[in-house]
């Protein structure tokens, strides 16, 4: 459904995307991993027929991004990463503009988004409150039920509430057969949706690999407190990776093994344990070592 | 053309387009209800003109006002007119296509099935209205006060009203199409406004310099300004129709430059 080939564009101070490839199939839904100023936005970009590739080409669904923009675009919903909407509108305003320029004249599915996403449409855009924009940017990528969603960062502004519901939103949509391509720099937001997922850093693919490939060379941080100075001592002593101690307190570090991690901690008299949530660049970092060992 | 978002780019603008169009009616009303009590201290008023250099007289087409349509010519059409128009012209130009490009809204406009083609038309299509209304209000007051304020010996023919008007259109026709050029061209608001609000500035000068130092009265071919003469068409001397098409032919060609190479440049979005 969507095909880049060898997409690069390189701007003046150096950065940008280079040879760019990967393909989404239709009815997948596809994460696209990268840092901030990886060139994820640039890639996106490209797929709205922004900008002319320097070499390589991006295709949704048959049409060229660039020289067929108009066709391409007509296939999708967009979600741009930073909302600027024009002024001097109410979020009706907008919406009825966006669907007469979609070509619909249904209300029916944006009635049903509203209502769902819990906000007043009628409020003018510029009292809007940054979570609220992003929920009518939302209702505007989905109301017109387009085969192929394109959803810079989705759920930047939103509450943990708004992005399970969003998390929802998606998952019905892949229910109906719908493509998408989703760019964040956070990990568990694409991981609760994803088949697959892209990384990309500096501007260049890193890897394109099935989630549950990904998930299982993420290393997970626990944070566990003890009850016992000698359990502390024990658990040193264990084939666990141990990171940090600090009086009762232990940092473990878990990869794909936690059967062994749970058999251990059983055997101690545990006071609090939390997950940290490992982020992306250490991610990376992973990848590159498990790279090298692989070689 | 689009007409979803036409409609809601005149819903947004409509205010501004009603304001200089009010503006504008109101300022030709005032000038227009002056006249007679210039017109009854009219020697007066021609022996103080004679204080003042030919040239400086000649720049501020105030060579002749006898009747009304020369002395509205000078007063308005001359000055103010131009200067209400020109802000106008190069604001809304550089409001319908630089400034949604620089704050990135245009990312909006160019999400859905529609051309940048089409966009561009539209956005064009909003300017082109917006000066259509400040100059039916504008024709629609001066004629008005006209009517009621001027007397028979002194009134201007209707046709000449008209074409003051109408190639006054056409002036900013042509200046808003090179606006909308500058605005299709830049990403930045700022610089797009300084680049067509200079260039505006420099061919307003350029006409007025031509007009004072005879020696460089060339300046004046280079600059559309020049294609404007109200104070001859109220005399019935100007070449309206050649003056009308060069400024029609601007337009035209500003415009499709415009639409043309917005479709094929590189936007920051």
């Amino acid at each position: 459904m969507i095909r880049i080939d060898n997409l690069t564009r390189q701007f003046p101070n150096g950065k940008g995307i280079f040879n760019v490839s990967f393909e989404v199939k239709e009815g997948e839904v596809f994460g696209f991993l990268g840092p901030n100023g990886s060139g994820k936005s640039t890639t996106i970009r490209h797929l709205l027929g922004y900008m002319k590739p320097q070499k390589g080409s991006a295709v949704i669904d048959g049409y060229d991004t660039w020289k067929n923009q108009a066709k391409a675009r007509g296939r999708i919903g967009y979600l741009p990463g930073e909302i600027a909407f024009l002024e001097g509108m109410t979020g009706s305003d907008f919406l009825d503009m966006m669907a007469g320029m979609q070509g619909i004249t249904d209300k029916s599915k944006r009635t049903s988004l509203i209502q769902r996403l819990q906000f007043d449409p009628d409020t003018p855009i510029r009292k809007m409150s940054k979570g609220m924009k992003q929920k009518v940017g939302i209702v505007a990528t989905f109301m017109h039920d387009p085969d192929v969603y394109i959803l810079d960062e989705p759920t930047s502004g939103l509450d943990p509430l708004m992005q399970k519901l969003f998390v929802e939103l998606v998952l019905e949509e892949k229910e109906k057969g719908k493509t998408f391509l989703m760019s964040s720099h956070s990990f568990s937001e694409i991981e609760r949706t994803c088949d697959r997922a892209a990384i990309i850093r500096n501007g260049e693919i890193v890897t394109v690999k099935d989630i549950h490939e990904l998930q299982s060379m993420q290393r997970k941080v626990f944070d566990v407190t003890l009850t016992r100075s000698e359990d502390v001592e024990a658990m040193k002593e264990s084939r666990l990776s141990i990171k940090k101690t600090e009086g009762l307190f232990v940092r473990v570090e878990v990869q794909g093994d936690f059967d062994n991690f749970i058999h251990e901690l059983s055997k101690y008299s545990v006071k609090n344990i939390s997950a940290g949530t490992q982020s992306l660049e250490q991610i990376f970092m992973d990848y590159y070592d498990a790279e090298e060992a692989g070689s | 053309m689009n007409f979803p978002l036409y409609k809601q780019m005149m819903k947004s603008n409509i205010k501004l387009f009603l304001g200089f169009g009010l503006v504008s009616a109101i300022y030709v009303v005032l000038m227009t209800s002056l006249f007679p009590l210039f017109a009854d201290n009219l020697d007066e008023m021609e022996s103080m003109m004679e204080l003042f250099p030919d040239s400086l007289l000649r720049a501020l087409g105030l060579e002749a006002f006898g009747n009304y349509g020369q002395f509205i010519s000078a007063e308005y059409y001359g000055l103010f007119y131009l200067l209400i128009l020109g802000v106008f012209s190069v604001m809304s130009a550089v409001q319908l296509l630089a400034k949604l490009v620089d704050r990135g809204s245009m990312a909006y406009l160019l999400s859905t099935r529609i051309s940048r083609v089409q966009i561009a038309f539209t956005q064009m299509m909003v300017l082109l209205s917006g000066l259509i209304i400040i100059h039916v209000l504008n024709f629609g007051g001066g004629l008005a006060a006209g009517e009621l304020l001027i007397d028979e010996q002194n009134a201007i023919a209707m046709k000449d009203f008209f074409q003051i008007n109408f190639v006054g259109f056409l002036l900013f026709f042509a200046v808003g199409g090179y606006s909308f050029l500058v605005s299709s061209l830049l990403n930045d608001e700022r610089s797009a406004l300084a680049t067509a609000g200079g260039l505006t500035f420099l061919f307003y000068g350029m006409n007025m310099i031509g007009k004072i130092v005879t020696d460089v009265d060339w300046l004046r071919n280079i600059t559309p300004f020049s294609l404007y003469e109200p104070g001859k068409i109220a005399g019935g001397d100007a070449e309206v129709w050649t003056s009308s098409l060069i400024l029609t032919g601007i337009g035209i060609l500003a415009y499709t430059l415009a639409i043309v190479l917005f479709r094929h440049r590189n936007l920051p979005l």
